[in-house]
């Protein structure tokens, strides 16, 4: 036989069996990484906004791209509206961070959390630590936020963690925007 | 059973892929900010070496030469996305910080090196033990290098505080640089090791 076309066959033969076994492997973990996707989200927002029952996604929302959010839900609980949850992007020092930031009906910030980030570990990946984003939490809509580096001496700054200004800053900056939205078009 | 104890000696200390072959730097250097990271990512390799060195190793005949780095790198980029699908469905702790650098297994030279100079030349068996000692010599060596990195850089062990608070950690130890100075150091010191040994 032509040694080319040999060559080629087994190629093929090769490449044709990795495709099924992958496609086997891809059909066995779709429920689980659609489960484990779905789990992350909710668990994310229930803690960035407590008390809350049920969500619901605000539908077919043309003005969320401008401020760089990803998506907006309605917190109920029974019938009564809390408060919303944003998915904010923004960009951070290794890529994008994205966020929930948790906003009730008064416009007062009740928690953030990083789902996402590609930050430097030990430096800007601190900003996932529950004591630099509880610094955002009972700031209000009214004024937009600002990182110093020093301690905070009014309601409007937040402290940068040490090293990792950039990420800071990428993170307030995207909390500005989720606190412009609210005060634009939710409130 | 000599061949088990051969290959895993083989693969941690007389050819150490991180030390001794200088090879696959790339994730050496990336992902060993942290202990966890660093045991993560050598035994995500360590999964990948063994499924692949045992596959090779099995159709090593049937694979005419000339297009064997082809084959190779289809097979291993397949059990590569087999691991990451499933770290992303069971264990998505692990995928999440390991998640950026699991890709970039496929390119790791240490997989494909093993591949060519060990499985493809010899048996299953053997090739399963070459692939789990090369495997964890890198495991190893990642791990302490984190270790080394995530002390001195965040006063951390394995995420837990170790060292006291009046400690202040050399940030520069996770940033990149620090990668350099750990793997040269730790680099120098083995080698001084095995000159003295050499020469008694």
């Amino acid at each position: 036989m032509n040694e080319t076309l040999k060559m080629g066959l087994i190629l093929c033969l090769i490449t044709v069996l990795s495709g099924f076994s992958l496609g086997m492997v891809y059909e066995v973990t779709k429920e689980p990484i659609a489960q484990q996707k779905i789990k992350t989200h909710q668990e994310a927002m229930k803690a960035v906004l407590p008390e809350v029952e049920t969500f619901e996604l605000i539908e077919s929302d043309d003005f969320s791209a401008q401020y760089g959010i990803k998506e907006i839900q309605i917190g109920y609980k029974g019938t009564q509206i809390i408060g919303y949850v944003m998915q904010v992007i923004t960009k951070g020092y290794g890529g994008e961070i994205e966020m929930m930031v948790g906003i009730n009906q008064e416009g007062i910030i009740q928690g953030v959390k990083i789902v996402q980030h590609a930050e430097t570990a030990g430096l800007g990946a601190n900003a996932k630590e529950p004591s630099f984003l509880n610094q955002y939490v009972n700031k209000s809509a009214e004024q937009s936020l600002w990182v110093t580096k020093s301690t905070p001496t009014n309601d409007q700054e937040v402290e940068a963690i040490t090293g990792a200004t950039i990420t800071t800053e990428a993170v307030t900056s995207g909390i500005n925007n989720a606190l412009t939205l609210f005060k634009e078009k939710l409130k | 059973m000599n061949i088990v104890r051969e290959r895993l000696k083989n693969g941690i200390i007389k050819e150490n892929p991180t030390f001794v072959q200088v090879l696959g730097m790339c994730p050496t250097l990336a992902v060993t900010t942290s202990a966890k990271n660093g045991l993560g990512m050598g035994l995500a390799t360590t999964a990948v070496l063994i499924c692949s060195n045992m596959v090779i190793s099995l159709v090593r005949k049937l694979i005419p030469s000339k297009i064997r780095i082809p084959s190779f790198i289809v097979i291993i980029a397949t059990f590569v996305t087999i691991i990451e699908f499933l770290l992303e469905g069971y264990a998505p702790s692990l995928y999440d910080s390991l998640g950026l650098f699991i890709p970039l297994i496929v390119v790791n030279c240490i997989i494909l090196g093993r591949a060519e100079a060990y499985a493809s030349k010899h048996s299953v068996i053997a090739s399963l033990f070459d692939g789990l000692g090369t495997g964890l010599g890198f495991t190893l060596s990642l791990t302490m290098i984190g270790i080394i990195r995530e002390l001195l850089g965040t006063g951390k062990f394995f995420s837990r505080p170790l060292l006291p608070a009046s400690f202040e950690p050399a940030i520069i130890m996770i940033m990149a640089p620090g990668a350099f100075f750990t793997l040269g150091i730790l680099m120098a010191l083995l080698n001084q090791y095995r000159l003295q040994k050499g020469k008694n």
